[in-house]
């Protein structure tokens, strides 16, 4: 499974929203996500690959995409160290 | 009233009143190792504001509503330092909505990081405490008491952590182990800044008594004392820091409406 079909299930799981509907553009509000689903989709997704995400990137995060990029970079440093 | 030699730990020790607390802690002598979640560049500069006082601090990041990281916490400070003499539960979080609005998730939430924690944080911390005493403060909110707006399930977590004061109190009294609870008014941080822009706090300090509002320095100094020997008789109180807010509601009441009426 690709970083980004991992962290589209675990959105996936803590909004309700079908996985086969979360897109690249897709954006926590319009997923009806509260601040409660953003921090425990940012919990999950830190804790399955073992990185942090601090809360001043995470803001810059404008949709779906942007989260998958910030995370794949994280790993993708991560594997290289 | 020094604590020097001492080890404290901090949840969420990085920010606003936790941050108050562990270098007021430190301050007086004590080594503190400050818990962080979300925020470690904080935690970190608060570390080495506490290392500039002349005493070691260590960060450790854990989410205390999540027992496996209180393990991995208290395993790591076991294993490095086979001891800890004080134990601040200050970290919090919460979910603001009407009570119609509570789901169970927004429910387990709150009370897991505000109220569970005190009880796994101290079960775990009077273990390395045991043989030498210690101290537990915990720090709550006059909502455990009263009722805000969109405040009721961190309002019922508070009020589940002074009980849990209380029953602590007693049980680990003959551990030589002192546990008490400190209510704070709102306290001038960071979080109440953006309470008070999204309209769900008033700045109440022209109903203060005290005159101002609390600012985290005011908990610290408490939290200090409570951690002394000067202290050792006080077990399983809820001591409020409020500037004489909750005393003075009816007589302020009615200076509001002269204010605005």
């Amino acid at each position: 499974m690709t970083v980004e079909e991992q962290i589209r299930e675990i959105v996936a799981r803590i909004t309700h929203v079908d996985k086969s509907i979360i897109t690249r553009e897709s954006t926590f509000k319009g997923m009806k996500a509260d601040s409660l689903d953003v921090v425990q989709a940012l919990v999950a997704v830190e804790e399955a690959f073992e990185i942090e995400i601090p809360d001043e990137e995470a803001q810059k995060f404008q949709n779906f995409g942007d989260f998958v990029s910030y995370v794949e970079n994280r790993v993708a440093q991560k594997e290289k160290v | 009233m020094s604590l020097e030699g001492k080890l404290a730990l901090v949840t969420g020790g990085g920010r606003g009143i936790g941050k108050a607390i562990a270098l007021k802690l430190a301050s007086q002598g004590a080594d503190v190792i400050v818990n962080f979640f979300r925020h470690r560049d904080a935690a970190q500069e608060t570390a080495n504001d506490i290392e500039a006082l002349g005493v070691k601090a260590e960060i450790i990041r854990a989410n205390v509503g999540d027992p496996a990281k209180i393990d991995e916490m208290f395993d790591m400070i076991g294993n490095k330092f086979g001891r800890l003499d004080i134990l601040i539960s200050n970290a919090a979080s919460g979910v603001g909505r009407p009570v119609m609005d509570i789901d169970i998730k927004a429910w387990e939430w709150t009370m897991n990081i505000n109220a569970r924690a005190l009880l796994l944080c101290t079960q775990r911390a009077a273990r390395l405490m045991d043989g030498r005493g210690g101290k537990v403060v915990s720090i709550s909110s006059l909502g455990s008491f009263l009722a805000w707006p969109t405040y009721a399930v961190v309002g019922v977590s508070k009020a589940a952590l002074e009980a849990l004061t209380r029953y602590l109190a007693i049980e680990l009294a003959p551990q030589g182990i002192c546990v008490n609870a400190i209510a704070a008014s709102a306290v001038e941080t960071e979080a109440l800044k953006f309470y008070v822009k999204e309209g769900l706090v008033k700045d109440s300090h022209h109903v203060t008594p005290a005159g101002r509002m609390v600012i985290p320095e005011d908990v610290a100094n408490v939290v200090a004392f409570l951690c002394s020997e000067e202290a050792f008789m006080i077990r399983g109180q809820t001591i409020i820091v409020d500037g004489g807010t909750s005393v003075g509601l009816l007589a302020l009441a009615g200076r509001e409406d002269d204010e605005h009426g």
